[in-house]
């Protein structure tokens, strides 16, 4: 067993380098560079060149590539090219803040989702169970922008209970918080629950299948327990995927709540950094995106290992 | 808060324009009884017209109230958020500049100037030399004095190859910036330039601490001193308590910027925000119509257009040109693209924002498909691809209007849709048919000299007419106004028309654009000038609150 967690360990590093190299290249690959960006339309060459030299931008780019690896190894992001501020001072407060809010929504949706998932595998076929797939369906299919633009316009502009912006900053008190994160909270929840809640039905039905369980209802188990005891320790390596990957969503993949609640957090700073053509700034946090869906994918994996018995004591 | 307004109408439920001319006329002393006759042959009742010039006049009398917070939003931030002015190119960037920093000049409503930190500015006879004589009660938030060195510093950051100032051009025919004594500076230069007041109240000219290195603070003399400043998030400023004016009326500025359109109009709408820039010209209907916020438009010389590369082909044929100036309808861009929130162009980039230097008897060429097909034969094409990215709101609509007209004479014009991300890098001057969109310029000079001379860095397509760049640099000298009316005059029907010899410049330019932002009606004091969003980001010092 520790052979196969130290595998993945091993094989999530040359991810991460493999991702490194992709991330360099492509960043590199996007047409215009800072300089043209920052200056715009007003760009002359004077100024391009004395912009990309005062920043170290005409260096060949072999070498741009191995001082930022080796910085980055030894925690050093580099500077903006930008606005230059520390990419580490830009990134700290925005982590922070996507953190918090991924961690709100997984503590809510998770055990959520799921029971809920649990609550439909149950009773198949009853109105709870049709409730549950219709409306996780339903919410699947409809975008998140427009569930997130639908509750700007149903909950701040008409009703007027919760601001349209999310405001978070420091000064705020624990109520202005609560009351400027609640949208988002909101949306995101909505948006993770539904997937989660479906894949943990499939995942417990999919298994009450397989003989094991048939011989449990021969003996004469019920059902409940058949699912709380046998089926469902068995489903916990999907379902525990699932949620990984959904709470990787929640770290990099939400720059479009992000900006629609102008919520200043970790994706909505990376889309601005390509939109600058600010390379340091994006390749950090690809490779802070990259590395969270690699640990995420690793723990997952460990806990599926640990949680079936055949992978725990292999032959 | 929201819901269609049933009391009666007040002055800030008309349309930006209508407010204008009510504001106006108020202002030049029409009396009640006049105003109201306007209106009510307009087609509204006596009820309506008395309540909308009741609060007209309330707007125009009322005194500043003293404290509160206004929070502002533009469009777009991001890492390259900046505190040093010789780096700024975005609204928000200029909206911090004035509220942190000051110019030597003011610019006011009219584009003309008055003093600011400079208590007195002259020039000699021939507009070659400029003498700036400095307040001297003026001090830096960390409390030292301005002197001549400050200014003389944050000029020379605008000079010489290192310079990454995005304004160096404006100034670049100042030969030397001089020191006179402690308080004096004079500013030299190569030939005559009667608008250098005028482009020192631009936003790039803000005066900074001699020496200073480091911007992640602002160390200016400005009506607010900074308490935060985090890039791609928001700003914050204090009231200056030891202002060398009156100061600001509020006593604090929140200076952010949301992104997404819809999110900053729904921010406005729910009253999270006071200011927005940039409303886009679908939600005007939405934001007139609901109570506690208006439109804020101010008629600008701002300009979007096509540009025909003169270097190449199709642009280099003078009558294809003529043929896609003749298909597009100017009247109906102004009211349908822009919701009425513009002027018609002329395929001249100069209006009648700037003022005298304006050739009005020029006449606007009309929708004209007989005179577009004659020409569009004459050049013989009959295929062309368009480049258009939307870097001013309606710019694709008046693309897509031109594309549906072209079809009528036979022409097709295929719209390529191009990301605004890393335009003006990959597709502006380097494609054969792309689109542009300039700011206003503080003067028409300026504007011609950034893209139109022959030698000009932004020459949107490239056009040389070296008769033009002569008459340019001469009329900086002139001091007669018939003749300089009339040199401005030639200059412009050279752009817009050309002659057979000398065509014109390949640009067509449809309409000239109000700047269009939304604000509370609990925020008053906002300026009208015209060279920028929201009253030429003049306002953090003069706006108050109404409920404060």
């Amino acid at each position: 067993m520790q052979r196969m967690v130290f595998q993945r360990i091993l094989i999530g590093f040359v991810t991460l380098w493999v991702v490194s190299v992709l991330v360099f290249l492509m960043t590199n690959a996007l047409p215009g560079d800072v300089a043209q960006i920052v200056l715009g339309q007003s760009a002359t060459p004077e100024s391009l060149a004395a912009y990309r030299a005062e920043r170290g931008l005409d260096q060949p780019l072999l070498f741009q590539y191995f001082s930022w690896l080796g910085n980055m190894l030894t925690g050093d992001l580099g500077v903006s090219k930008a606005g230059g501020a520390t990419i580490s001072s830009l990134i700290s407060g925005r982590l922070g803040n996507t953190m918090f809010l991924a961690a709100l929504v997984a503590l809510i949706s998770v055990p959520l989702s799921v029971a809920l998932g649990l609550l439909a595998a149950m009773y198949p076929g009853t109105w709870i169970d049709r409730t549950l797939t219709f409306g996780t369906l339903a919410l699947i299919s409809v975008p998140d922008f427009f569930i997130a633009t639908f509750s700007v316009l149903f909950l701040a502009v008409y009703l007027g209970w919760l601001p349209a912006i999310a405001n978070v900053a420091p000064e705020n008190t624990f109520w202005e918080m609560a009351r400027g994160i609640a949208m988002p909270l909101i949306v995101l929840v909505i948006v993770v629950a539904a997937q989660m809640i479906r894949m943990t039905r499939a995942g417990i039905l999919n298994v009450m299948n397989s003989p094991y369980i048939e011989m449990a209802i021969l003996k004469g188990v019920r059902r409940k327990r058949i699912i709380l005891r046998h089926a469902f320790f068995n489903t916990i390596g999907p379902i525990v995927n699932v949620i990984a990957l959904n709470l990787a969503y929640l770290v990099s993949g939400v720059v479009i709540v992000e900006t629609i609640f102008s919520y200043p957090g970790l994706a909505k700073l990376m889309i601005d950094g390509v939109q600058t053509r600010d390379l340091p700034l994006v390749q950090a946090c690809a490779m802070i995106f990259c590395g969270t869906y690699v640990i995420l994918i690793i723990l997952a994996d460990v806990a599926a290992i640990l949680a079936n018995p055949r992978l725990r004591n292999p032959k | 808060m929201t819901g269609i307004k049933n009391n009666l109408p007040t002055v800030a439920n008309l349309s930006g324009t209508d407010r204008e001319t009510i504001e106006t006329g108020l202002r030049r002393g029409a009396n009640r009884r006049e105003v109201m006759s306007w209106l009510i042959a307009a087609g509204a009742s006596i009820a309506a017209a008395g309540s909308i010039v009741s609060t007209a006049q309330e707007a125009l009398a009322a005194t500043p109230k003293k404290g509160g917070r206004v929070k502002f939003a533009s469009d777009l931030h991001g890492p390259s958020d900046t505190l040093d002015p010789g780096l700024n190119t975005s609204t928000i960037d200029y909206t911090r500049g004035r509220s942190f920093y000051n110019s030597l000049c003011q610019i006011n409503d009219d584009l003309s100037t008055r003093p600011e930190l400079a208590e007195e500015f002259s020039a000699n006879s021939d507009n070659s030399e400029w003498t700036f004589k400095l307040r001297k009660d003026v001090k830096f938030h960390d409390g030292s004095p301005l002197t001549a060195d400050d200014v003389i510093f944050s000029m020379s950051r605008h000079y010489g190859e290192k310079s990454t100032s995005t304004a160096k051009t404006l100034v670049a025919d100042v030969k030397e910036w001089k020191k006179v004594d402690s308080h004096t500076v004079k500013a030299i230069m190569q030939g005559p330039n009667a608008d250098l007041p005028v482009i020192l109240g631009t936003p790039q000219f803000k005066i900074i601490k001699d020496g200073t290195t480091d911007f992640q603070t602002a160390n200016g003399t400005g009506p607010f001193t900074l308490k935060e400043f985090s890039p791609g998030v928001r700003s914050i400023g204090v009231r200056n308590a030891h202002y060398w004016r009156e100061g600001a009326n509020v006593e604090e500025i929140e200076i952010t910027a949301i992104t997404d359109k819809v999110a900053r109009t729904s921010a406005l709408l729910s009253g999270d925000i006071d200011l927005m820039q940039a409303l886009d010209p679908k939600a005007i209907r939405k934001v007139e119509s609901t109570d506690g916020v208006g439109v804020w438009s101010v008629a600008s010389g701002a300009y979007f257009g096509i540009c025909a590369m003169t270097n190449t082909a199709p642009g280099n044929n003078p009558d294809f040109v003529k043929a896609l100036q003749y298909i597009q309808r100017r009247k109906k861009i102004v009211k349908s693209v822009l919701k009425g929130q513009g002027t018609v162009g002329n395929d001249n980039p100069i209006n009648i924002a700037y003022g005298a230097d304006y050739c009005a008897g020029m006449v606007v060429k009309e929708h004209d498909l007989d005179k577009a097909k004659f020409h569009l034969k004459k050049s013989g094409i009959t295929a062309a691809e368009l480049n258009v990215a939307e870097v001013a709101p309606g710019l694709t609509d008046t693309c897509l209007l031109a594309q549906r007209e072209a079809q009528k004479i036979g022409l097709d014009l295929q719209i390529k849709k191009v990301p605004n991300d890393g335009y003006w890098g990959a597709v502006w001057m380097k494609t054969p048919l792309n689109v542009v969109s300039w700011n206003m310029r503080p003067s028409a000079n300026v504007m011609m000299n950034l893209a139109f001379a022959p030698d000009a860095t932004w020459n949107d397509t490239l056009w040389k007419n070296e008769r033009f760049g002569k008459l340019l640099v001469e009329v900086r000298g002139v001091t007669d106004a018939s003749k300089r009316a009339e040199m401005y005059c030639e200059m412009q029907k050279m752009i817009s028309e050309g002659t057979d010899e000398f065509p014109g410049s390949g640009m067509i330019i449809p309409a000239h654009r109000n700047y269009v932002d939304g604000k509370s009606d609990k925020v008053e004091g906002i300026s009208r000038m015209p060279l920028g969003s929201l009253g030429g980001y003049e306002w953090p010092e003069f706006c108050w609150r109404t409920d404060a």
